[in-house]
């Protein structure tokens, strides 16, 4: 008799895990460092993507900057660091790409205003399926 | 007599004398510094670059306090706000002993930055933070001497050439030779704490 209602539960389990994978697709915990007008600056943020389709991001815009561009910064064996822009990144299915400080990171390049902490601003992702998404970024140190 | 010793005073005796032993080994233990040390450390020439306002700034001058030196330029909008953020960290977290270290930017692009550039744009993380630039021969020496290596590269950015440099912080001690490097990536808690280690080290005259 236990092993019978051990096997339905197992069973059950089994099958809402296998539903379970059309989760959402969500850019989260967006943020950027404090800047004066005029320089560049970098967004960080989370990409979570639990549907069962892969993505890619193909580019972002945003009304504080002149251009945003996604960049990658890279060091070598002896700790030379440089940044390369990137023409795409891929999102796979069940999966998240973190954009950190030191890795992948959206470059604002000419900042039209100052971005103090506290502030907030709109930064539009561009991806191949999931299409635009408006993402609010805070300004904070870290 | 009785012949019935009782072990527990031997027994506690013994718990005091190992609890003792280690405790005598973890303060003997030499602190072990997070950075990469350079042993011996490296005499490093004397240079002058200039910061805001027409003013300059001399190396020597700084002798007798930790010089804390990083390459990065201003239009760089991740690695170098990132290490700049971290300097303020450990400015915070050195407390009164952050008057024993100077925080100096070293522009790793001279064409575009201006002295007042990087003066301005390492003062806006602390007013205390010294940025410098100056002649692309005098900054080229300091880049030699101390194996920072720097180059333009064409992305195709709209931010125009990036450039490549190395990335790590060189720390010069308070009798201005070169001690150690942090690479990046090195915490604030990490610094702090060799530089701590550092100040508690005699000057010599």
């Amino acid at each position: 008799m236990k092993s019978k209602l051990a096997f339905v539960l197992l069973l059950t389990i089994f099958l809402l895990s296998a539903c379970g994978t059309t989760g959402e697709f969500k850019v989260m915990d967006a943020w950027a460092r404090p800047a004066a007008s005029g320089e560049n600056g970098a967004v960080y943020f989370i990409i979570s993507n639990a549907t069962d389709t892969d993505d890619i991001l193909l580019s972002a815009s945003t009304d504080v900057a002149s251009a945003a561009e996604v960049h990658m910064s890279m060091m070598d064996d002896n700790g030379v660091m440089s940044m390369q822009m990137q023409g795409s990144v891929q999102v796979s299915s069940g999966e998240s790409v973190t954009f950190k400080p030191g890795g992948l990171h959206i470059m604002l390049i000419g900042l039209n205003r100052e971005l103090k902490v506290g502030d907030t601003f709109i930064l539009t992702l561009q991806f191949e399926k999931a299409g635009e998404i408006a993402v609010q970024v805070e300004v904070r140190e870290q | 007599m009785n012949k019935r010793l009782s072990y527990t005073p031997l027994f506690v005796l013994s718990a005091v004398l190992g609890v003792a032993l280690v405790v005598g080994i973890v303060f003997r233990t030499p602190y072990t510094f997070h950075g990469t040390v350079i042993d011996p450390p490296l005499p490093v020439t004397d240079f002058t670059l200039q910061t805001a306002n027409g003013e300059s700034f001399r190396l020597s001058d700084a002798k007798g306090k930790i010089v804390l030196l990083f390459f990065g330029y201003t239009n760089c909008p991740d690695v170098c706000p990132t290490t700049l953020a971290t300097f303020k960290q450990v400015y915070d977290r050195l407390g009164e002993d952050a008057q024993e270290v100077r925080f100096v930017m070293i522009t790793a692009d001279p064409d575009r930055d201006t002295p007042d550039k990087v003066a301005a744009y390492a003062a806006r993380f602390n007013p205390e933070f010294i940025g410098l630039s100056g002649r692309l021969e005098d900054l080229e020496s300091i880049w030699s001497e101390l194996g920072v290596f720097v180059e333009k590269q064409d992305t195709g950015s709209a931010a125009g050439y990036l450039v490549s440099h190395t990335a790590s912080v060189h720390v010069l001690d308070r009798n201005g030779n070169l001690r150690m490097t942090f690479p990046y990536g090195t915490t604030a808690i990490d610094m702090a704490d060799d530089l701590t280690q550092l100040l508690k080290q005699p000057k010599q005259e």
